[in-house]
């Protein structure tokens, strides 16, 4: 059921900050001190979450235009789309499983009246 | 999430979900745990008791899908699940509501990430303090539908 793609991408989640970090991002790319501030984390650790997200390439980091030497990070879709499709395997299972549930329940009751 | 109507009350429904499992599971490698080889699928009632697939009672040849953490006959049922690739350690939840309705019961199943294990859960690894604020499903669901918007927008 899950691809290594997948695991990482569930490892890589699997932490609040972490998520915490997705959850804003969807609002815009922000510079790493902006989410350090946010999570009231310090920079090295900031950074060490960052670098996670970025090796299972949840996020990617953004040139600025106007300053070589800032940095910003955004979100990456493509991870999702595999979990969206993984998810949609499981939605899928459990429907499966709930029709068979569904029609012996309505087999046991005629035989019970 | 997942849901179904079934017509029956909630206390039957539960009783038929768990004491009839292997009659309504269905069969195959999709389905089932070893691949080809078709056991039988059993609830050990009560918290702390398991779901298994017994392949050979006599030997104890079963797999263990998970031991179960809630057991509320006509209200309730939750149980770990490990499927057979997960990896060493790896464990997510199920949980089943049953909910009476006016010509039934309601069944919900909610299939949940790690990050949604109670509390103390030795499969958390000491992520005890995070509030249980997403589902596995409904969190990410809802990333998805953010990011199929914004891609759009920046596209």
């Amino acid at each position: 059921m899950t691809s290594p793609d997948i695991d990482r991408t569930l490892a890589a989640l699997a932490d609040p900050v972490r998520r915490q970090t997705i959850d804003l991002l969807r609002r815009g790319p922000r510079r790493p001190a902006e989410l350090a501030a946010a999570f009231e984390v310090s920079g090295p650790v900031m950074s060490k979450h960052l670098r996670v997200l970025r090796k299972s390439r949840l996020i990617e980091e953004v040139a600025v235009e106007d300053d070589a030497r800032m940095r910003l990070y955004r979100l990456r879709p493509e991870p999702f789309e595999g979990l969206g499709e993984w998810l949609e395997q499981v939605q899928a299972f459990w429907s499966d499983q709930l029709d068979a549930f569904k029609d012996h329940v309505a087999h046991r009751q005629r035989g019970r009246r | 999430m997942v849901a179904v109507t079934v017509v029956a009350d909630p206390a039957t429904a539960f009783e038929i979900f768990t004491q009839e499992v292997d009659a309504w599971w269905r069969h195959g490698p999709r389905y089932r745990f070893r691949g080809k080889r078709s056991g039988t699928m059993r609830f050990e009632p009560g918290v702390g008791g398991r779901l298994v697939e017994v392949y050979d009672d006599a030997s104890g040849d079963l797999y263990e899908v998970g031991k179960i953490l809630t057991w509320e006959p006509g209200a309730r049922l939750a149980f770990e699940w490990r499927g057979p690739n997960y990896r060493p350690g790896q464990v997510t939840m199920v949980e089943v509501r049953f909910i009476a309705t006016q010509d039934g019961t309601r069944v919900v199943v909610e299939h949940s990430g790690w990050e949604s294990l109670p509390t103390g859960h030795p499969a958390r690894h000491g992520m005890n303090e995070v509030p249980f604020l997403h589902t596995m499903a409904g969190w990410w669901q809802e990333q998805l539908a953010d990011l199929k918007t914004h891609g759009r927008r920046t596209s």
